[in-house]
């Protein structure tokens, strides 16, 4: 049976499981294109990729911080608080202080690398569990963002900032350049700098990685910084999106992105993450919401059917990189 | 390879059972039109569909619901998926989207709005999650030339760009509130406020409301006002110890919502002060309980159910090429024990 389908149509079955393993949930991701393509007729519009790209633009910033953390073997909870609190600085900067735009966004950005630098200290100087600290600063964190606002939303009606979700270049909105561009230089980190390797490598094997040179503490902390850095700028197109600053924003979008790192590869046991599959992952959510929400599928059955894809994902990374191994 | 193949199956399977619910829904749809076509005049023929923005031929309407888990708005929703489904199938509608789930997240609404437009809605329900936040949803819809209806409350731009408006007035609810323990507690004394999560437009109008009533009233005095963020277990803590630092002087705790009441009321009766008069607005099934069983004086109900199916008229009215009306005003009820059984169904 085996030997029979692989030979129809490949001649070496190990260049099969070899490209399964590698591009597996890339076929996935094809696969529902097509079958959407087909059966959805709104579905297959230019405005409507466009859209969705623009949907999944939030989610896939704070993925690729996360993907970068998950990799070091960590996790990192407090990335919707910090996107919370960006919104926050942004409303105290923009609409009450009225400071310039671009210099308030990177202010508040930079203020969320720097959180990260902390949950990264915490986690390489004291040994502190990842999953611990994250959840204790998430905590603190969207406690400054509600002192910071007096949990009451700022209108964010200045104009030149509501084109950081609404403004375009040519016909693509400006948080899928942003998107794009992030994707590119998350590729360069992880795939060309020594920093990726340095990543990968304290994942893998720490004391490995530690008796080859590698500052463990100082790669840990830039994992942190940047996801710190990446939710920050996720924050301000959230702030733009919902024209709105309020403590309560982002409330749960860490499940969102874990669940993207995990389809797209991304070991939870550390040591393994690629651009390209977190990238795959972050779509694959994309057209799960959108792809139901034009069939018209009933909400409940979207939760379950996203929780269905995230364990075959599993299944299918653990099935092909054992036979691989 | 065996299991490769299953585990590609499984994933492809989990896919295609989502894609194929695509065409099984929409060919009832399909056969009802033409079913009209044939038999009826009186309808309208598909190309020149009343109410139709998009010239698609067809009329559908999009539900974005606040959320799909709260004690108050699950009522609704299913009260939804029933009229909705009702005017699909007698062909008033070709077709409605399901309920969106919002996730009470402003950027979920936006995104689900791009959506509604994608799928061609003409008409759009929204129960926003947020004043401010979900303002660049319905934004978006009216820009579309969608019909937006909005429900239950306010976005900040829901009076220049809705079609139409259904809920329900806060301040009077606020008013309710205030009046009822004024009624109650005819020697006055010190109160203590609960409020919703602040900025919230419900917590900001139903605390107007009280003060219009209480700033005639200088017999009380509001000795304290916290939030409980709608929660019954934060409002409880705010009630015990408001108990303990102002004890037999505590005559009332009004709360913005009533599973915040209900908790209040909860630990005062514990404390066996069940002569505090804790009253909110909502009409959850706990405390018309409470209220049922006389361990709680009153209630003040929010009908959420009536706000939806006078929501839903609108859309059917557009359909039809009726004339509505822009603001409906849906009235909240004081509960009490004479009244209970009206709205108490039970488990």
């Amino acid at each position: 049976m085996d030997k029979k389908g692989s030979k129809s149509i490949y001649t070496n079955k190990d260049e099969l499981r070899l490209f399964m393993g590698k591009y597996g949930i890339g076929v996935i991701l094809f696969v529902m294109l097509i079958a959407l393509i087909i059966t959805v007729p709104s579905f297959r519009t230019t405005s409507n990729f466009i859209n969705i790209l623009k949907q999944v633009s939030i989610n896939g910033m704070i993925a690729y911080g996360m993907c970068v953390v998950i990799a070091t073997g960590g996790i990192d909870l407090a990335v919707g608080a910090q996107c919370a609190l960006v919104a926050c600085l942004l409303g105290q900067f923009i609409m009450k202080m009225g400071m310039n735009v671009l210099l308030s966004c990177a202010l508040a950005v930079l203020f969320c690398a720097a959180l990260g630098f902390v949950n990264g200290f915490l986690v390489a100087k004291f040994n502190m569990f990842p999953f611990v600290v994250t959840l204790s600063t998430q905590l603190i964190i969207r406690g400054l963002a509600q002192v910071i606002s007096s949990a009451q939303a700022i209108s964010m009606t200045n104009a030149q900032f509501k084109l950081v979700y609404l403004g375009m270049v040519g016909p693509i909105p400006f948080p899928v350049v942003m998107l794009f561009v992030v994707t590119i230089l998350m590729y360069m980190i992880l795939h060309w700098m020594k920093l990726g390797r340095y990543i990968l490598a304290t994942g893998g094997n720490e004391k490995a990685a530690i008796a080859s040179g590698v500052s463990v503490f100082w790669t840990k902390i830039a994992a942190y910084v940047i996801s710190g850095f990446l939710s920050g700028v996720a924050g301000v197109i959230l702030t733009s999106k919902t024209s709105s600053a309020q403590s309560n924003l982002a409330v749960g979008y860490e499940t969102d992105a874990v669940a993207a790192c995990v389809i797209g590869g991304t070991s939870f046991a550390g040591g393994v993450a690629t651009t390209p599959g977190v990238l795959i992952g972050i779509l694959i959510i994309g057209f799960i919401y959108n792809g139901m929400n034009l069939i018209g599928v009933n909400s409940y059955y979207q939760t379950i059917v996203k929780g269905i894809m995230i364990i075959a994902a599993v299944l299918l990374d653990l099935v092909m990189n054992r036979k691989n191994r | 390879m065996k299991k490769l193949l299953a585990i590609l199956l499984a994933g492809v399977m989990v896919f295609g059972l989502m894609a194929c619910s695509a065409p099984k829904e929409e060919t009832p749809a399909d056969e009802a039109d033409t079913g009209t076509e044939t038999t009826a005049d009186t309808t309208e023929t598909s190309s020149e569909r009343v109410g139709d923005v998009n010239g698609d031929g067809k009329f559908i309407v999009g539900y974005i619901s606040k959320n799909t888990t709260d004690t108050f708005h699950g009522p609704i929703n299913a009260r939804a998926i029933e009229v909705l489904d009702g005017l699909k199938a007698d062909g008033t509608i070709d077709d409605w989207t399901g309920i969106l789930d919002g996730q009470t997240d402003p950027g979920v609404q936006i995104n689900l709005a791009d959506d509604c437009v994608t799928k061609g809605c003409d008409a759009v329900i929204i129960l926003p999650a947020e004043a401010e936040g979900s303002a660049p949803a319905v934004a978006t819809l009216a820009e579309n030339g969608i019909a937006v209806v909005v429900v239950n409350s306010k976005t900040n731009n829901t009076d220049e760009l809705a079609v139409a408006y259904s809920g329900s007035d806060d301040v009077y609810a606020g008013t309710l509130l205030a009046q009822h323990v004024v009624d109650n507690v005819p020697d006055g004394g010190k109160y203590v406020h609960i409020q919703g999560v602040l900025g919230n437009s419900a917590q900001i109008q139903r605390g107007e409301g009280i003060e219009q009533i209480m700033k005639d009233h200088p017999e009380f005095e509001k000795v304290e006002e916290m939030t409980g963020n709608w929660n019954s277990s934060e409002a409880q803590n705010i009630a015990q110890d408001a108990l303990s630092k102002y004890g037999k002087d505590l005559v009332a705790i009004i709360c913005d919502n009533d599973d915040m009441s209900s908790g209040a009321q909860d630990v005062v009766n514990a404390a066996g002060r069940s002569d505090i008069v804790c009253v909110g607005v909502d009409g959850n099934n706990y405390p018309l309980s409470l209220v049922k069983d006389g361990k709680m004086l009153a209630t003040v109900l929010q009908d959420g159910v009536g706000q939806i199916e006078a929501g839903i008229g609108v859309v059917k009215a557009i359909a039809t090429g009726e004339s509505y009306e822009k603001n409906i005003d849906v009235p909240f009820v004081l509960v009490t024990k004479d009244n209970v059984d009206q709205y108490y169904t039970g488990e």
